[in-house]
C-alpha cells in the first residue's frame, strides 16, 4: 500500500519538489524501534504485560491520545500548532453529559468542534494571529465554557456512547475496532487524498520560509489550513466521545494537558514541528511510545509523579535531536 | 475593512497598545460601579497580588521581542517554592535562598537559551518540556503533597509598606524601570530590537543573533527566579500548584501590552499596563460575582482580541 501510494505521488512535480533529499514521512523508523524495544523490555521484565487483558487495556488507554495526535499532526504539518485540543476534549465530554438523546448530542459535539476549528483556522489565516496565541486563547474560552456547563465531573452520557466504547464483539473489546476505523479514515485523509497532499505542500513551503510556495502551485492554502484546524478539533472531539464512554460522565478536567501529550507524540513520531514533514504511522507510533511508557511504568510500580518528569525529558530529547533552520517559536 | 484600517486616525489609534484602552475602560467601569474601591489601600492590595506576574512579564517581553517564548516559569516557580518551603536546607539564611533562587532560574534560562539558540529547537516545545520536567521532579520529591512552610521572614518583607504603597509593588515598578532603561540605553537593547525585526537582517548587519537569543532567555530565567521569590513570599506556604498559570498569563499580558513576537511597540510599559489591566479585570469580575470559568473566558477573549488587533494591522495586502 505504501509503495503504490508513493509511486503515485512521485509523479506529481509538487510532491517531487517537496521530497528533496529527505523523506517526507520523517524519521518514523527510530520511534518504531523505541516502541519495539520498550515492548520487549516490558515483556521480559513483567508477567502481566503480555496478558490479553493488559494489551486490550493498553489499546483503550492509548486510543484518546492516538486520535488527538492524528489531528494535531494535520495542524503541525501545515506549520501550525493547536493548544486547544485538551479543552475541546473536556468540552466534548461536558456536552455529552448534558443529558439528551445520542442522535442529537453526538452530531452536536462534532458541529461545535468544527466551529472551534473554523474559528482557530480563520484567526490564523485571515486575521494573521500566531497559531500559538489563537489556539491558546481558544483553550481558555472553551475550558471556561466547559466549566460553566459542568463545574465538576458528573452527569451521564448517552447509552450509545457507553456501549460503543465499553462493549465487545466476539470477545474483542470495542476500542480495538475504534483503532482500526480511526486509522483507516486517517490514512485516507492524510496519505490518500488530495487534501492530505496539499497539507504537506503548504507546510513544506512554510518550513522552507516561502509561505506562498504552495499557492503558486495552485493549492488553496488558506482554505486547507482552516480545514486542518477543523480536522484537528474534530479528532479531538472524537477522542472526547471515546473518553466520555470510558468514564461514563462529563469531566471538565479530563483533557487537561492533553495538548502537551499530543505534541510530544507527534514530535516523537518524527513529524517536523516547522511543518511539511510527517506521517500518520509515525504519529501513531509516537502515541504508542508514550502509552507504552506509562503502561510499563505502572506495571513496574514507578511513581506516577516521576513519570511526568520522564515524559518531559523524552520530549526534550526527541525535539533536541531534530535540528532545524529557523530559530525561535 | 482594509480601507478603514489605512486611514491615518485609525493607524494612530492602533499604534497604542490595547492594554491602555483596556486599563482605561476597566477603570471607568470600576469608578462607576464601585467608586469606594478606588482608594490606594484597596488597590494596593490588588496590585500587590499581581507583582509576581508583573515581574515575570519583564522576562517574557524580552524573549518575545526576539521572537521566542518562555513557558518554563511555572516549573521554575514551583521548584524554587519547593526549595524554600521543604526544609531541604535547614537553618540557612535569607540571602542563601535568594542566591539559590537566582542561580536556579538563571541556569534553567541558560538551558532554554542554548536549546533554542544553539540547537534551534522550537521554543514552545523546549520551555514547555522543561516546565513539565521541573513540575514532575517537584511532585515526585514532595509525593504530590504540599511541602512545609516558608520561613516567616519572606512574608514579613512582603507585607512591608513604603508609605501607603506595598513594597512588592515598588519593587516591581523599580524592576520595570530598570528594564526599560536597560533596553533603551544599552547595545544589548538594540540587538534585541534588531533580532526581533528580522533575524536574518540582524545577522548580516553583524548582530550576534544566537548570543542575543541565549542571553535573552538567560535573563528571562533570572527574572523568573526573582518572580518565584516574590510569589513564594506572597503565599507564604509551600505548594505543588503555585504559579502554574503564571507563564500563560505573562504571555497574555505581554501581548496586551503591545509586544507580539518580534514587534515591540509597547516597549516595557505597555506590558506593565497589561498586567495592571489583568489586576483590574480580576477586581471587576470579582465585584460583579463572575466565577473562575467566566474569568477564563474573559482572559481568552482578551488575548484573542489583542492578537487580532495586531494581526489586522500586519494583514495589509502585500
Amino acid at each position: 500500500m505504501t509503495a503504490t501510494a508513493n509511486s503515485k505521488e512521485m509523479k506529481s512535480p509538487l510532491a517531487r519538489l517537496l521530497r528533496g533529499n529527505r523523506s517526507r514521512q520523517g524519521l518514523w523508523l527510530v520511534p518504531m524501534l523505541i516502541a519495539l524495544a520498550l515492548a520487549l523490555v516490558l515483556a521480559f521484565r513483567t508477567d502481566q504485560f503480555l496478558t490479553s487483558e493488559n494489551l486490550f487495556n493498553l489499546v483503550a488507554q492509548a486510543m484518546p491520545l492516538v486520535i488527538t495526535a492524528i489531528g494535531q499532526m494535520c495542524v503541525i504539518v501545515v506549520g501550525g500548532l493547536d493548544l486547544s485540543v485538551g479543552s475541546v476534549i473536556s468540552f466534548t465530554t461536558a456536552v455529552l453529559a448534558l443529558g439528551g438523546p445520542g442522535y442529537v448530542l453526538i452530531p452536536a459535539v462534532f458541529a461545535l468542534a468544527a466551529l472551534i476549528g473554523v474559528t482557530n483556522g480563520l484567526a490564523v489565516t485571515r486575521l494573521n494571529v500566531h497559531p500559538i496565541i489563537a489556539t491558546l486563547a481558544m483553550q481558555y474560552v472553551v475550558l471556561g465554557i466547559a466549566r460553566i456547563l459542568r463545574p465538576v465531573s458528573g452527569g451521564t452520557v448517552p447509552d450509545i456512547v457507553i456501549q460503543s466504547v465499553g462493549g465487545s464483539i466476539l470477545g474483542i473489546p470495542m476500542p480495538v475496532f475504534w483503532g482500526i476505523a480511526v486509522i483507516l479514515v486517517a490514512w485516507k485523509l492524510i496519505h490518500g487524498s488530495r487534501f492530505g497532499l496539499h497539507l504537506f505542500a503548504i507546510g513544506g513551503g512554510i518550513a522552507a520560509g516561502t509561505d506562498d510556495a504552495a499557492r503558486n502551485f495552485g493549492v488553496a492554502d488558506k482554505r486547507n489550513i482552516v480545514l486542518a484546524y477543523v480536522a484537528c478539533s474534530c479528532f479531538a472531539a472524537l477522542a472526547g466521545v471515546f473518553l466520555a464512554g470510558r468514564i461514563v460522565s462529563g469531566d471538565p478536567n479530563v483533557g487537561l494537558l492533553f495538548e502537551l501529550d499530543t505534541i510530544a507524540a507527534v514530535a516523537i513520531g518524527g513529524t517536523q514541528l516547522a511543518g511539511g514533514i510527517g506521517s500518520l504511522h509515525g504519529t501513531i507510533i509516537g502515541a504508542l511510545v508514550l502509552a507504552l511508557l506509562s503502561n510499563g511504568m505502572n506495571l513496574l510500580n514507578v511513581s506516577p509523579f516521576i513519570q511526568t518528569a520522564i515524559k518531559g525529558s523524552i520530549l526534550l530529547l526527541v525535539v533536541g535531536l531534530q535540528s532545524r533552520k529557523k530559530m525561535g517559536l | 475593512m482594509a480601507a478603514v484600517l489605512s486611514t491615518p486616525i485609525v493607524q494612530r489609534i492602533t499604534k497604542v497598545p490595547p492594554a491602555y484602552y483596556v486599563f482605561a475602560a476597566l477603570l471607568i467601569v470600576l469608578s462607576v460601579a464601585k467608586p469606594n474601591m478606588l482608594n490606594i489601600n484597596v488597590m494596593g492590595i490588588f496590585i500587590r497580588q499581581v507583582a509576581p506576574l508583573g515581574i515575570l512579564v519583564l522576562g517574557q517581553l524580552l524573549v518575545m521581542r526576539v521572537r521566542s517564548i518562555d513557558l518554563s516559569a511555572g516549573g521554575v516557580i514551583l521548584l524554587i517554592n519547593y526549595f524554600i518551603s521543604s526544609g531541604l536546607f535547614p537553618g540557612v539564611s535569607l540571602s542563601f535562598f535568594i542566591v539559590l533562587a537566582l542561580v536556579t532560574g538563571t541556569l534553567i534560562g541558560l538551558f532554554n537559551g542554548l536549546m533554542i539558540g544553539k540547537r534551534r529547537v522550537s521554543a514552545v516545545i523546549t520551555t514547555l518540556a522543561v516546565s513539565i520536567v521541573l513540575i514532575g521532579i517537584v511532585q515526585y520529591l514532595s509525593s504530590g503533597k504540599p511541602p512545609g512552610d516558608v520561613p516567616s521572614i519572606f512574608n514579613d518583607i512582603y507585607n512591608t509598606k513604603l508609605g501607603p504603597v506595598p513594597s512588592p509593588v515598588i519593587f516591581w515598578f523599580a524592576l520595570t524601570l530598570a528594564m526599560a532603561l536597560f533596553l533603551s540605553r544599552t547595545v544589548f537593547g538594540r540587538f534585541v530590537m534588531s533580532v526581533g525585526e528580522s533575524a536574518e537582517a540582524a545577522h548580516f548587519s553583524g548582530v550576534p543573533v544566537e548570543r542575543t537569543v541565549i542571553l535573552a532567555h538567560t535573563m528571562a530565567g533570572f527574572i523568573a527566579g526573582v518572580a518565584a521569590l516574590v510569589q513564594t513570599a506572597s503565599i507564604a506556604v509551600g505548594s505543588v500548584r503555585v504559579g502554574l498559570d503564571l507563564p500563560i498569563l505573562a504571555v497574555a499580558a505581554t501581548i496586551l501590552g503591545g509586544v507580539v513576537f518580534g514587534r515591540g511597540e509597547g516597549g516595557v510599559w505597555g506590558p506593565f499596563f497589561g498586567v495592571l489591566s489583568f489586576a483590574l479585570l480580576f477586581v471587576v469580575m470579582t465585584t460583579f460575582g463572575i466565577g473562575d470559568p467566566g474569568k477564563l473566558i474573559a482572559q481568552g477573549l482578551i488575548i484573542l482580541l489583542a492578537a487580532v488587533f495586531y494581526g489586522l494591522r500586519t494583514a495589509r495586502p502585500r
